[in-house]
């Protein structure tokens, strides 16, 4: 029963994400189409308990899969109508616009990496799907509210009427609450297998996406180094946070990126290819759900304000679409901010939270911001506890970063982005944990610098020296090919539209 | 040829990560042991309230203690006082600690405090731990109450 609870619960988060993605206008290969789907859906159904609980309606299965299923269907209305309009092949034909892609197929010498990950990947599942959620934060907040409110049909239940003076996770985003409570009635006593969805899904994702950056051989080699970051990977089978967090901020920057049309893409395409700016506002909505899992992303979402705006300056954008733009960037963070840390803490909850209590008294002594920077570099970043925390992959970024800055001299415009995502979350981290002194140093900053390391694995595989070493793998290995292995990006040249450039 | 030469390079870099430093300490102790755990596992035919038991401990055994005796005493409102854990380790210098009273309520459906609970003055049950067990005895008066908070109060209670 279970079993097949889940099923249908995927097939309705990859709806609902498709539905996402067909509202915006964005399309991508088949896998990350599905991952994509699988992603989005996620989150939409992490956001619908918390919405009936918004409207006072009662939390029992029968409402919360009825709302599902209703939005699941509500967001593929356009869907349905292209359907009615132009028959069953015009899902998959036609689209706003191509984000473009390379061809899959499985190569002998993918199928070592894809063992071992796959090895990896199941060993984090079965862990995930067997044992109860155990960390001290899920389990002295949203896990106990879930729980109750899956018994009680609240989320403000009796749990608010016991001792709380020792935690503070109760005043934290619903997203865990809501995905637990979700399955948790599908029948799952744990709860809990919704993050293996998250993390197969983002696995494949990140394999495909660096695949069409560099040779396979070399895609294969960092994505085990990223799902060998023993941190990390704890978090593919404990709920909390961070993990979902730090998905949801590399898939904003993602498309971001691509946004700016510095990405693998462009440089193949040159002129040709087109910005729409539903991508931004995709990217947005993407960062839009980081912040509503971990309020403090929104400092890191305005953190790229000035990025876009250089993008934008650079393609002399009309003040009045530079405005338009940077607002609907940012809007659905300031939304993901504001329903659950405002709205539902201040209105909704019976015990309050004063976050304006927390911030730092001392705003004009800058030497612990100083020192919270130097502890992040010496702590968390290097040394022993690092090589603990995260491998070596923070080393191997040192040594690619200085070799490419010494000897080569010159960055690519994707690598100059992902260097740029990665001094964000290194201030951002730092200037949170000086003026919320409560985001302590080796528990919330090290957390938060999970979203560190995607990026850095992308500013890895744009380096040059590994770049260079990916052409001549190809070049040695199609040597004497008549077609080229790597298939060359697949995409239709678009005339620009009204509301990009 | 050439692919197969990129499938031994594909080989030879997995040996290399698997054989390095922390990453093989780490995938020896980690994803190899979860695998055995899993062979044992898959063949479990353990409820949910046993995996929690083995999952979670002795805290969890022990608040399902503490659950069992609380029901056969048939109290109305019970609720339980906690030695503060840097008793256990200052004082008794034994490796336990009680629960937090969020955690005690998701494991049980108990109200549990802490000494310095603004609910502490309402507890009617107090938890002692010593080296030779535990026991829960009933708090009689506001005054016996009112001895014990003060004995803790120099004790830390941490988490």
């Amino acid at each position: 029963m279970p079993f097949i609870a889940f099923l249908l619960l995927t097939i309705g988060h990859f709806m609902s994400g498709y539905g996402i993605l067909t509202l915006f206008g964005i399309r991508l290969s088949k896998t990350f189409t599905i991952t994509l789907s699988l992603l989005l859906g996620m989150a939409v159904a992490s956001f619908i308990p918390f919405l009936l609980q918004l409207f006072y309606i009662v939390l029992t299965g029968t409402s919360i899969f009825l709302a599902l299923a209703a939005t699941a269907l509500l967001l593929n209305i356009p869907t349905f109508l292209r359907i009615r309009r132009e028959g069953f092949g015009a899902a998959g034909r036609k689209s706003t616009f191509n984000v473009p892609f390379r061809s899959f197929r499985i190569r002998p010498y993918e199928i070592p990496f894809l063992l071992i990950i796959g090895f990896m990947v199941f060993v984090s599942v079965w862990r995930c799907y067997y044992m109860p959620p155990t960390s001290r934060d899920a389990l002295s907040g949203p896990e106990a509210i879930a729980e109750y409110a899956v018994r009680e049909h609240t989320m403000i239940n009796s749990f608010f009427s016991v001792d709380l003076w020792s935690t503070n996770n109760q005043f934290k985003s619903p997203y865990l609450i809501s995905l637990q409570m979700i399955y948790k009635l599908a029948g799952f006593p744990f709860g809990q297998v919704w993050l293996s969805t998250i993390f197969v899904s983002f696995t494949i994702f990140l394999y495909h996406a660096l695949r069409q950056r560099v040779h396979p051989v070399i895609a294969g080699f960092l994505l085990l180094l990223f799902t060998m970051v023993p941190e990390i990977y704890s978090y593919t089978f404990l709920i909390l946070y961070d993990y979902s967090n730090m998905v949801f901020f590399f898939l904003s920057l993602y498309f971001l990126f691509d946004y700016f049309g510095n990405g693998p893409a462009a440089k193949e395409l040159a002129t040709s290819y087109s910005r729409p700016a539903t991508q931004l506002y995709f990217a947005g909505l993407l960062m839009g759900i980081a912040t509503y899992i971990r309020s403090e992303t929104l400092v890191l979402a305005v953190l790229f304000l000035p990025l876009l705006l250089r993008m934008q300056l650079r393609d002399r954008y009309p003040v009045k679409k530079i405005v338009r733009a940077q607002f609907f960037f940012l809007l659905p963070s300031l939304v993901g901010y504001y329903l659950p840390a405002q709205l539902y803490n201040k209105y909704y909850l019976p015990v309050h939270y004063n976050v304006g209590a927390q911030v730092n008294d001392h705003l004009n002594n800058w030497q612990p911001l100083i020192q919270r920077y130097k502890d992040i570099i010496t702590r968390l970043m290097t040394g022993e506890f690092s090589i603990q925390l995260w491998g070596y992959i923070l080393y191997i970024f040192f040594f690619l970063f200085l070799a490419e800055l010494i000897f080569l001299r010159r960055f690519s415009k994707e690598a100059r982005d992902w260097l740029y995502a990665i001094i964000v979350v290194y201030l951002g981290l730092g200037l949170l944990g000086w003026i919320l002194p409560l985001m302590n140093l080796l528990e919330s900053t090290k957390r938060g610098l999970f979203k560190l390391i995607p990026l850095i694995i992308f500013y890895v595989a744009a380096n040059g020296w590994l770049t260079r070493l990916s052409s001549r793998i190809y070049r040695w290995e199609t040597a004497r090919a008549t077609q080229p292995v790597s298939a060359p990006l697949r995409v239709k040249p678009q005339k620009k539209r009204s509301g990009t450039k | 040829m050439k692919s197969f030469l990129l499938t031994i390079l594909s080989f030879l870099l997995i040996v290399l990560v698997l054989n390095t430093g922390r990453y093989k300490e780490w995938f020896q102790t980690k994803p190899l042991q979860y695998w055995n755990d899993f062979r044992v596992q898959k063949n479990d035919t353990a409820g949910a309230e046993a995996v929690m038991t083995q999952r979670y401990g002795i805290t969890y055994t022990m608040s399902m203690k503490i659950k069992a005796v609380v029901a056969k005493k048939k109290v109305a409102h019970p609720i339980i006082l906690f030695e503060p854990n840097g008793y256990y380790r200052d004082s008794l210098r034994i490796p336990i600690r009680v629960p937090e009273p969020a955690v005690f309520y998701y494991y049980t459906g108990l109200e549990g405090v802490w000494i310095n609970s603004p609910d502490a003055g309402k507890a009617n049950f107090l938890l002692r731990i010593s080296k030779k067990g535990a026991t829960l005895d009933d708090i009689r008066s506001p005054e016996q109450l009112q001895r014990i908070l003060t004995y803790y109060k120099k004790y830390t209670p941490i988490l």
